[in-house]
């Protein structure tokens, strides 16, 4: 009975422990990355088609050192405020663990402080909205450290289009189509039946 | 009145259940699939559910159908209203052609009807569009007219209750599997090798063939009437063709019909309601992911596959010992304790407890839905299927109603929306006090002293030219067989009918 009632304690304390932990606020990070991205302002990109080029680098003119426990940088496409507008599963939360500002992961790489470049093509099932790029520093717990992106604090600049591919076919639309018609035609059919059948009867 | 005796054998001996003087079974039997009766019912309650799965197979989805046609919030919800809507005077009309056509063409043809709804679904590409699949979807849900009107002819008063029971909470089940069904196909589709905007596309023609394929079921296995069906019996004149002016006029004219309506719009409505809301409360409040607010919301709607159908067996129960009366009683009670537990769910702040809470009202939201359908049989004879088809609507009204009121925009939070709701349960179910039958009773009253018989008040629906010409048989019969309602020890001592009375009209 102690030891299940110490049990329970030692998980709730873990659990505790791993929120304060794992829960950092976005407000809390320094922007010391400095992240550009290839897409004009509103251009729009077409998915599985484009391709988007990013640079990043450290912003050297913070303290040198300060870039000592950073060991990963993972990079994000996330939406613009416009796109987040009456879509609370798009919405920003200072807590990063309940931040929904960036859903689609782009690369995860080691961290160097300068020379990195990265090309990716626009994935098809990426929604049609507007987007910016930010890219995260992690420690070696995965916890976020600082951060860069791709626009201005107010997220109003640099702003870019994707315009998604379409999950419809012909062949879907074909399909839809056919099997209506099969539906209706079918009802039809019954109507005759049974008028026959009810015809016969009383003979 | 039940067949017994040598003479009827040859009777007793063409159904594969004991069966009253109109041929409907006095019993139910769930595990045989003899016709007409019980192979009847599992036609009824799987093309029933073969709807409820279309109508709500959208939900599970939104999470990527919201990202494919870039829908806000008010998109979402206004679809969602859609989807209910529809069904309000689909159901009145549904009700209507059952009267007219008989349950087995009238939901066969809906269901065909609405397929191509559930197979555009596939290639919409807007918000508009994704709203209209969802509101002609939503008609098939006038299906629940036909079964309930389909076991009420074939079923006799002693088990009506059960039947209906079983057949709409299995069919309810529906809108509860299909928050597994989806996710399920849609991951198998994206396995196969489908981009995800083009899986869930493709998940559509699922519930879209299954609706089809019942509709095949109904129309070449089922049957109207123990005695066969509505076009055959036109033809031979053993049925004749009603009028349905008439029939509109004794339904609308009914205030019992329209107090049903009401009390039905809060229990089934409700449950319509927290079958769309469910999912986002538990996930928006409790912080769990989508796939686990998916799972609660499910249960809830799974939890029809007892609840419902223990609310008929009640009514059965209760209507056999304390006839019309402990119906009556017995669902005032229940569906205003759905109502308190309803309060409670928008005030707990624990998931645990709030998982608990929700549970204990669903069954008894659910079985008072069951009650319901264990009084409606009882209120006409003649416009049975209107007075169906008006509850049925009322359901989906109350729905549509709730949602306005208590879950569209930022007005309340979605925990005070749900003790609203609560507190507006029971009011709203106080009017079954209101309910009478002169010849049972009510809940505060007894039967009426100036004697009148099941007869008369069943009897008032036929003009005297229609008696003439014969087309009140049918009602007799169902008035001879209804004295069930007097409770058990009344059967005896009630006034029975004598020939030469004149009928008073009863409202």
């Amino acid at each position: 009975m102690a030891n299940q009632g110490s049990l329970i304690a030692l998980i709730l304390l873990s659990c505790l422990v791993a929120i304060c932990y794992g829960t950092v606020s976005f407000s809390s990070l320094q922007r010391t990355l400095i992240v550009t991205g290839s897409p004009q302002t509103g251009q729009v990109l077409k998915g599985g088609v484009d391709k988007i080029t990013v640079t990043w680098s450290y912003n050297t003119s913070f303290p040198a050192g300060t870039d000592s426990s950073y060991k990963k940088v993972k990079i994000m496409l996330c939406y613009a405020p416009i796109s987040q507008e009456e879509r609370a599963w798009r919405k920003t939360e200072d807590h990063l663990n309940k931040d929904k500002t960036c859903q689609h992961k782009i690369l995860t790489t080691p961290y160097k402080p300068s020379n990195n470049t990265l090309t990716w093509t626009v994935e098809k099932d990426i929604p049609t909205a507007t987007y910016f790029i930010r890219a995260y520093v992690l420690d070696s717990h995965d916890k976020e450290l600082t951060y860069g992106q791709t626009t201005n604090t107010e997220k109003t600049a640099n702003l870019f289009d994707v315009l998604a591919v379409s999950g419809r076919h012909l062949s879907l639309d074909i399909a839809s189509v056919c099997f209506s018609a099969f539906s209706v035609v079918s009802l039809f059919v019954f109507f005759f039946l049974e008028k026959r059948k009810a015809k016969s009867q009383t003979k | 009145m039940e067949i017994t005796g040598n003479a009827e054998e040859s009777h007793q001996n063409k159904f594969a259940l004991g069966v009253d003087s109109e041929h409907k079974a006095t019993e139910f039997k769930l595990f045989s699939f003899a016709a007409p009766h019980m192979r009847a019912f599992h036609l009824s309650w799987i093309s029933f559910f073969a709807c409820f799965v279309s109508t709500f197979a959208a939900p599970p989805l939104l999470p990527i159908i919201r990202d494919d046609l870039d829908l806000t919030a008010t998109d979402i919800g206004n679809a969602g209203i859609a989807a209910v809507s529809g069904a309000v005077f689909a159901r009145i009309a549904m009700g209507t052609a059952c009267d007219l056509f008989g349950p087995r063409l009238a939901s066969a043809t809906l269901t065909l009807l609405t397929a191509p709804a559930v197979y555009f679904t596939s290639i919409s590409n807007s918000a508009v569009s994704f709203l209209l699949v969802r509101f002609f979807t939503g008609f098939s849900l006038a299906t629940f007219v036909s079964t309930q009107f389909w076991m009420s002819s074939l079923f006799s008063g002693r088990v009506v209750g059960t039947a209906n029971g079983v057949a709409g909470g299995w069919g309810n089940l529906g809108g509860g599997a299909t928050q597994l069904i989806m996710p399920l196909v849609f991951d198998l589709i994206k396995h196969i090798g489908a981009n995800r905007f083009t899986a869930w596309r493709i998940a559509f023609f699922i519930p879209g063939l299954f609706q089809t394929l019942s509709a095949f079921g109904i129309f070449f296995l089922g049957q109207d009437l123990p005695d066969g069906n509505y076009s055959q019996l036109h033809k031979s004149g053993d049925k004749h063709k009603d009028n349905f002016a008439r029939v509109f006029h004794h339904a609308v004219g009914n205030y019992r019909g329209w107090i049903l309506a009401l009390t039905y719009g809060y229990c089934f409505g409700v449950e319509l309601t927290i079958d769309n809301i469910i999912a986002q409360y538990f996930y928006d409040r409790f912080n769990v992911n989508l796939n686990t607010a998916g799972i609660i919301a499910a249960s809830f709607g799974l939890a029809n596959i007892f609840s419902r159908p223990g609310g008929g067996i009640l009514s059965d129960v209760v209507g056999k010992k304390f006839g019309m009366r402990g119906r009556l009683w017995t669902l005032w009670i229940v569906q205003t304790l759905g109502g308190v537990f309803c309060i409670l769910l928008g005030k707990v702040g624990s998931l645990s407890v709030s998982i608990a809470v929700m549970l204990i009202f669903s069954v008894f939201v659910q079985a008072a839905c069951g009650l319901t359908f264990g009084v409606i049989p009882f209120v006409s004879s003649r416009s049975l299927g209107i007075v169906s088809g008006m509850t049925g609507a009322g359901g989906n009204v109350g729905a549509v109603l709730t949602q306005v009121i208590f879950f569209r925009g930022s007005k309340y939070s979605t925990e005070t929306g749900i003790t609203l709701m609560g507190v507006m349960i029971i009011c709203c179910t106080s009017v079954i006090m209101l309910i009478y039958f002169p010849q049972w009773g009510g809940m505060f009253c007894g039967p009426s002293s100036k004697g009148t018989t099941e007869e008369d008040y069943y009897m008032s629906e036929w003009t005297s030219a229609e008696k003439e010409k014969g087309f009140h048989r049918a009602t007799l019969k169902f008035s001879e067989n209804s004295r069930t309602e007097r409770g058990i020890k009344k059967v005896e001592s009630a006034p029975t009918p004598t020939p030469d009375r004149t009928p008073n009209t009863y409202v």
